[in-house]
């Protein structure tokens, strides 16, 4: 042994001891607050307990329950399709417009900017409580001046075929997050580009189809994937809007009545709440969990693939 | 919807801020005018859209209770004591304590345990670094409702920390994938250079970091700080899950829905406290957003 | 990298069979051994939150304190049944022993994974008769198969409140007493307005508040469940009669889609803004506290309450009604259990503690002897209530291990069916039965 192998070999040793150093905190707390749980939820999925009396073995019934017997699956899982392609997309072009609207515009960007992103920062549950009062079907403002206008008045939160809708305008109104997003990538598309299509008498929408839209598609890509991981953890929004336009909060006697009305606002980390914290059936909840985990795991994959780039993988 | 994993860019946005000033000389004024126009009573449309909700709600803070459920958009009597009766609604003051520690508690704990480990994420070359980052990227997506139950049992069964905000907080001090992720594409613009100056310098891995990597990231710093206090601030199904069971701990968000009693709804005094939850998040934001900019700028650091 | 998957495999697994091996099951025989005289304090969680209830509960802890100096009452308000079902199962010191609840529904669930300590064994010692102290329909909702882990504190019982003036100006004389009388009545008492109304005599839909399909039902007294504790709804004739009924309801007034946008215009339930106390309908089913709220509110309608009209063929039988209350038990994980009974024993059955608990906050008492107490509230409108909870028929919804997810189930029976999506009700109740023993064969 020469005397660099060994140093070589101490340097390594050092290299990885520090490696580990920098790293433990974040693998101590994967290991507990990721692994653990989730090898502990497997384990529960083929489980009976109620979080009292000990588990016992239960085979696969958790699993057929919910895939076959419990209401609230189905339903939720069309919600949140219904989600994806209507919030997201909506979501997304709204996004862009606003981000377009906001470097177009020259008196008072700034001002308009902080208006526009201010919502975004509203607590979800105020925001929500908010919007369940506006949107109140009798009293609230908006139907109130809709009433006003001779237009039609929804039931929005207390009618299954508005409460989407809703929730839909509410995620509009915290679009900030997007609207940033976009705003400066709009900005990085290179200038040239822009004055070379306008040489090639390329008009305002051409110009937006042909040198807008591919400079920011990476972009695109991205917010439609966040927003699609987002829905599949839309929890607080539909959770509040339901419990309070039923009006069951502490009603005597009644079980509050999930995804109220009519199942429309159910997602399915609501259905974990349901079955994990409402009716104790740990071993259902588990498998809903891990559901949710396989949905979500894909698409951030799909993340990793498509939007690498972004993501910057690598240095 | 209103979830962190998306701001990853809002850094770099920040930092080049529309210059609005991008006057073309226009060959068809008039054209321009009426663009202009156009533009701008858009633009006033849209601040419509995000402001009216507010405006009613304050309105809708400051009326009656009986008044709070009319179809009267304007107060007929100015209830000026509502902030009063909120700000003295028995566990208000509480519920502010709680989401101040939580937040305040869960930011620094979330920096300290972060840092270093981004910090490796971006300058160590190891085995399995690349699946490490996937780990953070998965875990970052993850809804928090994939494990909370055997996490609740944990805390509950195990450690007896339900009914407090531990649960939420502890976590925090083995490193947020989210913050994580933040600061190591941050990290990543630090030219190697700098570390390698200051280690021929004498410093070590964790000197070099603190003297030269963290002055230089500040601007990241603040906002990953920023990022995890309105998460914390703004964190419902935490709570719910944990806290809800001791009134004590309750936060804001979760306390609000109390304001909602078995037998009424006051209304009024729901959107007050709705009011004073969102007040603090969109100040501290307006001020942090100035502190943030000017502090990108100043170092020059670009994502 | 492979070494490291292993050992983190292996751990994982190690450390989720020790945290198997230790989950806490508590203790499960009603069999405490704390000395109810001993210095000690007790923890005792509730679901009220206005001041006046609030209130009300501390005066009766004080009232309990004045007599049992040696135990003392630490009162949490404001609490969830979602959270006492999560509470009692975590146990721990700052978990509470004496737990009250709204929700009724969640007996079932309470006694059957024996979260509440049964209570009979300390009813015996202290010789407390439950059937000679509570009426029937009380111990129906506190108990789950003969195991009594809960006693009711309080009570909620449905009526008819009815506008005088509308009643008048309809030319009614009455208060109706069957159901096709309640029908004429609210007919003679709707005024059409374009696609809306002017005033309505009664909203039928499952959604107008307090018109859920079990209140309805209990006017057939039905039969939820067999015997052995299997779904009985797609058999029940008490089901059978009552959807078809409200179904009419629904067709006699104008059709479900105009109900329904007229039913958007209401306020909140719990407000001034009442449908019933704005005068936009003229008849309510309603609990008790409707009458407190109405007066608390200075609204000057001119109302009557009487006992809901009752199935033709049943007319018998009027004055009875649904009841439901709030209940109270004993966390079975409480090393206090029996300094615990002696505030529940107080609590339900001390007749002057009942009735003037049931008067500060507007409920009906629930005990025989407080119920005929000449200190309760006097009030026409709340003894016309005392009345319907004295009625030997009137019935409650009886529970099942898993909550109310049975009523659950039954009302989108119910929705489907008033909307017309659903037109062979049979065969829905046939699919909701099969629904509820799924549901309840996975619960337990």
């Amino acid at each position: 042994m020469t005397a660099t192998t060994i140093s070589r070999r101490t340097r390594r040793r050092r290299d990885r001891l520090r490696n580990l150093a920098f790293l433990s905190p974040w693998l101590l707390g994967t290991g507990l607050f990721f692994l653990y749980p989730l090898a502990a939820t497997v384990y529960f999925s083929f489980m009976k307990y109620d979080g009292f009396t000990a588990p016992v073995a239960n085979g696969v019934k958790n699993w057929q329950y919910v895939f076959e017997a419990y209401p609230f699956f189905w339903p939720a899982l069309r919600n949140t399709l219904w989600l994806v392609l209507v919030v997201v997309t909506l979501r997304v072009v709204f996004g862009l417009a606003v981000g377009l609207l906001i470097v177009k515009i020259k008196r008072g960007a700034g001002m308009f900017r902080t208006l526009f992103y201010a919502p975004y920062l509203a607590p979800p549950v105020a925001a929500t409580m908010a919007f369940a009062f506006l949107l109140n079907p009798g009293t609230g403002p908006v139907n109130t001046i809709l009433g006003r206008l001779g237009l039609p008045q929804p039931g929005w939160f207390n009618d299954p075929t508005w409460s989407k809708p809703a929730l839909t305008l509410l995620a509009l109104w915290g679009i900030g997050d997007l609207m940033i997003i976009f705003m400066a990538s709009l900005l990085d598309v290179p200038r040239e580009q822009y004055e070379a299509a306008e040489l090639d008498g390329a008009g305002a929408l051409r110009r937006f189809r042909f040198v807008t839209l591919p400079n920011i598609s990476p972009i695109l890509v991205f917010a439609a994937v966040t927003g699609v991981i987002q829905t599949m953890q839309y929890y607080t929004e539909p959770f509040v809007a339901g419990k309070v336009a039923s009006g069951q909060i502490g009603g005597s006697g009644q079980q509050v009545e999930p995804g109220y009305p009519d199942k429309s606002t159910l997602t399915l980390p609501q259905l974990v709440y349901n079955l994990g914290f409402q009716r104790f059936d740990t071993g259902a909840a588990c498998v809903v969990a891990l559901v949710l985990f396989v949905l979500a795991m894909a698409f951030a994959a799909l993340l990793m693939r498509r939007g690498s780039g972004f993501l910057a993988m690598e240095d | 919807m209103s979830d962190d994993t998306l701001t990853a860019t809002h850094l770099r946005s920040a930092t080049d801020l529309p210059s609005p000033r991008r006057q073309t000389v226009a060959p068809h004024r008039r054209r321009a005018i009426l663009e202009w126009i156009g533009l701008h009573s858009l633009a006033v449309a849209a601040a419509l859209f995000f402001v009216l909700p507010f405006v009613f709600v304050s309105l809708t803070a400051l009326m009656s209770d009986q008044q709070a459920l009319t179809r009267h958009l304007w107060p007929q009597t100015w209830e000026w004591h509502n902030v009063v009766t909120v700000w003295n609604t028995p566990g208000f003051l509480t519920w502010w304590r709680n989401t101040l520690f939580y937040a305040g508690l869960g930011t620094a704990l979330t920096l300290l345990s972060s840092i270093p480990v981004a910090y490796a994420l971006a300058r160590f070359r190891f085995k399995g670094r690349s699946l490490a980052l996937m780990v953070v990227i998965s875990t970052m997506m993850l809804p928090p409702q994939v494990v909370i139950v055997p996490m609740y049992l944990f805390w509950a069964q195990q450690l007896h920390l339900s009914g407090s905000l531990w649960p939420l907080i502890i976590p925090l001090a083995f490193g947020d994938p989210f913050s994580i992720f933040l600061l190591r594409q941050f990290l990543l613009t630090v030219p190697k250079e700098y570390i390698d100056a200051a280690k021929v310098d004498g410093c070590g891995d964790f000197r070099a970091l603190l003297r030269v990597v963290v002055p230089m990231i500040k601007p990241a710093i603040a906002a990953t700080a920023l990022f995890e206090f309105f998460s914390c601030w703004n964190d419902y199904f935490g709570p719910q899950i944990y806290a809800s069971e001791n009134p004590a701990a309750w936060t804001l968000s979760y306390g609000l829905e109390s304001f909602k009693s078995a037998h009424h709804t006051n209304w009024n005094l729901t959107m007050t406290a709705t009011l004073l939850i969102m007040a603090p998040v969109i100040v501290v934001f307006f001020f942090a957003q100035r502190a943030f900019i000017e502090g990108v700028t100043l170092t020059g650091v670009k994502g | 990298m492979h070494r490291f998957q292993r050992m983190a495999t292996g751990a994982t697994a190690a450390v989720v069979l020790a945290f198997v091996g230790s989950a806490c099951t508590g203790s499960t025989t009603g069999g405490a051994t704390d000395d109810p005289n001993a210095e000690t304090t007790i923890t005792f969680w509730h679901g009220w939150s206005a001041p006046s209830e609030v209130k009300a509960i501390q005066d009766t802890v004080d009232a309990f304190q004045a007599e049992f100096p040696n135990i003392h009452v630490n009162v949490v308000g404001n609490i969830t049944d979602d959270k006492i079902n999560q509470a009692l199962r975590a146990g721990g010191s700052s978990a509470p022993d004496v737990v009250s609840s709204f929700t009724t529904d969640n007996v079932g669930q309470f006694c059957s994974s024996h979260v509440f300590a049964d209570l009979t064994p300390f009813m015996e010692k202290s010789k407390v008769d439950p059937t000679a102290t509570f009426p029937p329909a009380l111990l129906g909702y506190t108990q789950y198969q003969g195991n009594q882990c809960s006693l009711p504190l309080l009570s909620d019982v449905y009526g008819l409140y009815y506008n005088k003036d509308d009643f008048k100006a309809a030319g009614i004389s009455a208060p109706p007493k069957t159901l096709s009388e309640f029908k004429a009545d609210a007919i003679k008492l709707t005024t059409p307005a374009g696609d809306s109304y002017s005033q309505l005599g009664f909203m039928p839909n499952y959604h107008g508040y307090e018109s859920t399909v079990s209140h309805y039902a209990a006017l057939w007294d039905p039969e939820y469940f067999t015997p052995d504790g299997k779904a009985n709804v797609a058999s029940d004739p008490a089901l059978a009669a009552m959807f078809p009924w409200q179904k009419s309801m629904v067709d006699a007034l104008g059709g479900y889609a105009k109900l329904e946008k007229y039913r958007s215009t209401f306020g909140d339930e719990f407000s001034s803004r009442n449908p019933f106390m704005t005068g936009q309908v003229s008849m309510a089913m309603d609990g008790e506290w409707r009458a407190g709220m109405i007066d608390d509110a200075g609204t000057n309608i001119n109302y009557g309450v009487a006992p809901f009209p009752v199935p033709d063929d049943q007319a018998a039988s009027y004055g009875k009604g649904y009841i439901t209350g709030t209940i109270v038990g004993i966390a079975s994980t409480s090393d206090k259990q029996n300094a615990a009974w002696e505030f529940v024993k107080f609590l339900t059955t001390d007749t002057q503690a009942v009735v003037n608990f049931a008067n500060a906050i507007h409920n009906i008492p629930s005990t025989f002897a407080a119920l005929k107490s000449p200190n309760v509230d006097q009030d026409p409108h709340f003894q016309s209530f005392i009345k319907v909870a004295q009625n030997p028929d009137s019935n409650t919804t009886p529970s099942s291990p898993n909550g109310g997810a049975y009523q659950l189930t039954l009302q989108d029976v119910g929705y489907g069916y008033e909307s017309g999506k659903v037109t062979d009700l049979q065969s829905a109740l046939q699919k909701a039965a099969e629904q509820i023993d799924t549901d309840i064969a996975q619960a337990q």
